[in-house]
């Protein structure tokens, strides 16, 4: 089998360039069925408790994921004839908008009124345009009736609060393009601000697309210039390139396929698979700079290319086979995970990992044997000053082993005591840097409108029982303690503003009244001169489930935990126990799913090092050969996430999947230590120096490599503070997995070598 | 403004003898408007609300309406929660109607008002304004053709809003039988318009008479429906003027 690649590039060099140029150009063609998917709602998994929750929550009531818009001008009373005018002509235009259920505002909403012995339902704005004395009449309205007022105006009176209920089902990345191009119309002269989770969601997917993607051209720029430094050679770098950009025409080709073929929404492109590019990029790289690397080597002392080639593949299509192998292995495991774009992810970044292989183990020897090398050429005759470092340095980790070695097992030690100080922090608000607009937009609304969280108490009860509405009363006197939540509306409220009414608006009747009877009566009142829709967000068409919405200020993922929490606890008395209440909202699914991604990439990390070893075992032929492998990349793990906690790198899933980076990458790095450190112990026994010539052979490729993928530092010029911290946490990796490699596991084969080759059936002297 | 559940019922008609031939979509406006209709009606009518998710709430009522409908009384009969409840409705026309609303667990007649036209009737898929007989002079009235619903042979009827005058709706195509002159189906579209609600009705002779026998509306855009089912329906009977009074809300006359 390794023949039959040998042959394949140093025999038929033109033959196979043109035959897997050709094989990647047909997979590429996939590409026209490319679907980029920024609906980050399609990518949550249906089946967590508190997303079965919130569906039925949205069966029932409609969408509850609400965003909010915020318009005025600081200082300038917002109940004004023109800003009023512009909130009914924009107000009218986003109702228009197909994937918007409902726009509360004050334009949309009705007012409750006691006039003359009339109880009177209409709008609280009932033209475009006011004149002063309707304007003072609203004024005053909205001064009486203070939920009313907190829910649409800012809290100086100075903004316009707008929220925007969309349909269940809305693309919200499809809604906030539309409703962005409805408010660039109407709102030039405002200052405008966003907020809600559903906002969030519908707009960073894209925001964060675009960022990464140019900073990964910026990180690709990096890795080239580091490589030609290097290699010190244009047609070597040029060649690396060429493999990079085949693998991933095949993967993103591969993904198209995949689409069309199977019609599955897991192969859809969206925010999560943002870093697939890169990997798949890092590790191509990786396969290209070992053999470039080897070849030179090999040149030297050959001369000829078609001999170096050989000899360089000799060497490498094991280990990079097992690389390959062990990375596939390792993303596969992302089957398993519970977000259904991510087993799109492994499927399809395994596809180009095992393209990246052929492509290194075929075209790229093809290429190197076509082109015609000056073997007196310095990057061919001569090592580079890099390289000669990295000799040096691997000269000086051999002669102290014990020294390495205890300083390694203090690192690990302290990753591990890390590890324990990890927080996991999903508020997207810390996505951005302080001076970000969109956190500043959030900031603002949180510190002077309702906020841009909503939380949901699904209460299952009688809800024409006065004690079941009183109790819903007090459960949301108790949710607005807290300092985060603004206001809690439910149908209690209404039935309390129904109540004043009917007794001719005396505020000591904003109660809720003393019988069923009377609780009856008051809805079919409504029913003759509302809308019978206005309560379908509050409360069922048999009224039997209820819903209190709270709306909050952004609180951490760890004050979401706590405010359950104490929640909880409120619902535990024995008034509460009846109630059959349930606490949902998007914030508790994203509490939930961020769990669950960390804890599956844990589960997926254990999974991967664990397969990983058993391949390693299997091909080197024994189980402790498997167990060094992983050494490397466990420790490399282990520091990282240690490391994050140390230094306060919050835990979310973005953060949590470049251990898939580690893995992917850190492994390669151990196999072509061992492999190429098994090789000189079956060609030189324990004579000579072993580790010496392996960390010759394999060190310099191994730092390139780091060095190179290091590049992709670019991504801490993000705007989004995820992906600075995955931009330092790679380069971390990089030094991390390299160094544990070149040290952790050159002394552990140093120090056991004796009964590595005892195991390998090599002759040990005495 | 008439206000009538007897004049939305029906979409409304009868006058000119039967299959007296209209040339223009304002002669057959016009016919459907000087049909005759009771002096007075007594009905008992139950209401089906279906919502979007197709939960259903029904109402059971006793409704007595008089001087073509400007004046009208309902009961509640059921559900339970609703028993008791009665609504007395007096339209003018030179000033706002006046509608009341006895709530027996308050014991107190409240007066109630609804300025939206658009404002759902008891919570249904009709609102005022379809509950309001088209004035003939506000709209404009053009034949579209001929179609056969039901099996009934029908003229199809364009009604669209004069300029300057407010509607809820942008126009309504109205299905009306050639033989009865008489409102089959009746389709109403919103101000962007795409087809809001449709409402289908039947009728049966009575006294010379067209009377509703059910009426079923569907808000094709929100996705819930009405059904109206009348029984017990009795008609020129003398109803005396002063039933229509705040006093006889608090308890139903056998």
């Amino acid at each position: 089998m390794k023949q039959w690649f040998i042959s394949q590039s140093v025999d038929h060099p033109k033959r196979s360039i043109i035959i897997t140029v050709l094989i990647t150009l047909l997979m590429g063609s996939g590409l026209q069925h490319f679907v980029v998917e920024d609906d980050f709602m399609k990518m949550l998994p249906q089946d967590i408790e508190s997303m079965v929750a919130l569906n039925e929550l949205k069966d029932e009531f409609g969408s509850t994921d609400l965003m909010f818009l915020g318009f005025g001008k600081r200082g300038v009373d917002v109940l004004n004839a023109k800003s009023l005018a512009t909130l009914w002509d924009l107000s009218h235009e986003l109702e228009d908008i197909e994937m918007v259920d409902e726009i509360m505002c004050i334009s949309t909403s009705d007012k409750m009124e006691s006039i003359d012995g009339f109880l009177e339902v209409s709008a609280l704005q009932e033209y475009r345009d006011l004149d002063e004395e309707e304007i003072d009449a609203l004024r005053s309205y909205l001064n009486d009736n203070s939920k009313i007022k907190t829910r649409n105006l800012g809290e100086k009176g100075d903004y316009f609060n707008v929220i925007i209920r969309p349909v269940v089902d809305a693309k919200n990345d499809v809604l906030v393009g539309e409703m962005e191009r409805v408010v660039a119309t109407h709102l030039g002269d405002y200052d405008v601000h966003w907020g809600g989770q559903a906002y969030l969601t519908g707009a960073l997917p894209a925001l964060i697309r675009n960022d990464v993607m140019g900073l990964m051209r910026t990180g690709l720029i990096g890795m080239l210039l580091i490589l030609l430094f290097s290699l010190r050679n244009i047609s070597a770098v040029g060649t690396i390139l060429a493999t990079i950009i085949l693998s991933m025409a095949f993967m993103m080709g591969f993904n198209g396929w995949m689409i069309y073929l199977t019609g599955s929404d897991k192969f859809l492109f969206g925010v999560l698979n943002t870093s697939m590019p890169i990997i798949l990029l890092t590790i191509a790289n990786s396969y290209g700079v070992h053999v470039i690397t080897k070849f030179f080597r090999k040149m030297r002392t050959n001369k000829d290319p078609k001999a170096a080639v050989e000899a360089s593949l000799n060497s490498l299509s094991l280990p990079i086979f097992l690389t390959a192998l062990t990375t596939v292995a390792a993303f596969l495991c992302m089957v398993f995970a519970p977000l259904e774009p991510l087993i799109g992810y492994g499927f399809s970044i395994s596809a180009g990992i095992l393209w990246a292989w052929i492509l290194s183990t075929i075209f790229l020897p093809s290429v190197l044997v076509l082109k015609k090398w000056n073997p007196d050429a310095a990057a061919v005759s001569h090592p580079s000053h890099f390289e000669r470092f990295v000799i040096a340095f691997g000269e000086h980790v051999i002669k102290r082993p014990k020294t390495v070695l205890i300083s390694g097992a203090i690192v690990v030690i302290i990753g591990i005591f890390g590890i324990f100080q990890l927080n996991i922090e999903v508020n997207m608000k810390a996505f951005f840097k302080p001076d970000n607009p969109i956190r500043q937009s959030l900031e603002f609304m949180d510190s002077e409108m309702t906020g841009s969280m909503d939380l949901q108490l699904l209460i299952n009860a009688d809800l024409k029982d006065p004690e079941v509405l009183t109790q819903i009363g007090s459960i949301q006197e108790f949710m607005e303690k807290h300092k985060s939540v603004t206001l809690s509306i439910s149908i209690a409220d209404v039935i309390k503003q129904m109540h004043r009414m009917v007794n001719d608006d005396d505020p000591a009747f904003e109660t809720i009244p003393d019988s069923r009877d009377k609780v009856n009566n008051l809805f079919t009142m409504y029913s003759m001169s509302g809308d019978p829709d206005d309560f379908s967000s509050l409360v069922d068409y048999e009224y039997e489930k209820g819903l209190a919405t709270s709306m909050m200020r952004s609180i951490s993922t760890s004050e979401i935990v706590v405010l359950v929490d104490e929640i909880e606890v409120f619902l535990q008395q024995d008034e509460y126990k009846d109630l059959n209440i349930t606490i949902t909202g998007l914030l508790i699914v994203f509490r939930d799913l961020v769990a669950l991604i960390i804890r599956s990439s844990f589960i997926s990390i254990f999974a991967s090092i664990i397969i990983i070893a058993l391949i390693a075992a299997y091909f080197f032929k024994h189980w402790l050969w498997g167990l060094l492998a992983v050494v490397p990349l466990s420790a490399a793990v282990i520091l990282n996430f240690g490391l994050m906690g140390i230094f306060g790198v919050d835990l979310n899933h973005v953060t949590a999947l470049l251990s898939a980076i580690i893995i992917g990458v850190g492994v390669d790095f151990a196999i072509h230590y061992i492999s190429q450190f098994r090789t000189h112990l079956h060609n030189h026994g324990l004579d000579g120096n072993l580790s010496r010539e392996t960390m010759q052979d394999v060190g310099f490729p191994v730092i390139l490599d780091a060095a190179s993928n290091m590049a992709f530092g670019a991504l801490l010029f993000s705007m989004f503070i995820p992906m600075i911290h995955m931009g330092g946490l790679m380069v971390f990796a990089m030094v991390s997995t390299s160094t544990a490699t070149l040290t952790l596991l050159a002394i552990l084969l140093e120090l056991s070598k004796k009964h590595l080759a005892r195991i390998e059936g090599i002759a040990v002297p005495e | 403004m008439k206000l009538t559940i007897k004049t939305v019922l029906i979409g409304l008609l009868i006058a000119l003898p039967l299959g007296i031939f209209a040339e223009t979509g304002f002669e057959l406006a016009k016919a459907m408007e000087d049909k005759i209709s009771p002096k007075d009606m007594k009905s008992n009518m139950t209401m089906t609300l279906t919502n979007k998710q197709g939960k259903t709430r029904e109402s059971t009522i006793r409704s007595i309406s008089a001087d073509d409908s400007r004046k009208q009384i309902i009961w509640f009969l059921a559900p339970a929660d609703d028993k008791g409840v009665a609504f007395l409705k007096i339209e003018h026309a030179d000033k706002d109607d006046e509608m009341r609303l006895w709530l027996p667990a308050f014991k107190k007649v409240r007066r109630i008002s609804s300025k939206k036209k658009a404002d759902s009737f008891m919570g249904s898929d009709l609102s005022y304004e379809d509950m309001t007989s088209r004035e003939l002079d506000e709209y404009t009235y053009e034949i579209l053709g001929e179609k056969v619903v039901d099996g009934i042979e029908c003229h199809i009827l364009e009604s669209t809003p004069k300029a300057g005058v407010t509607r809820t709706y942008k126009r309504f195509i109205t299905y009306v039988s050639k033989a009865d002159l008489v409102s089959i189906l009746d389709e109403a579209f919103d101000t962007r318009d795409k087809l809001l609600k449709r409402r289908v009705m039947k009728f049966r002779k009575d006294k010379g008479y067209d009377l509703p026998t059910e009426i079923f509306v569907e808000n094709v855009q929100k996705g819930s429906n009405t059904r109206l089912v009348f029984s017990d329906q009795e008609v020129d009977t003398g109803v005396k003027a002063n039933l229509f009074q705040e006093k006889n809300l608090k308890r139903m006359p056998k």
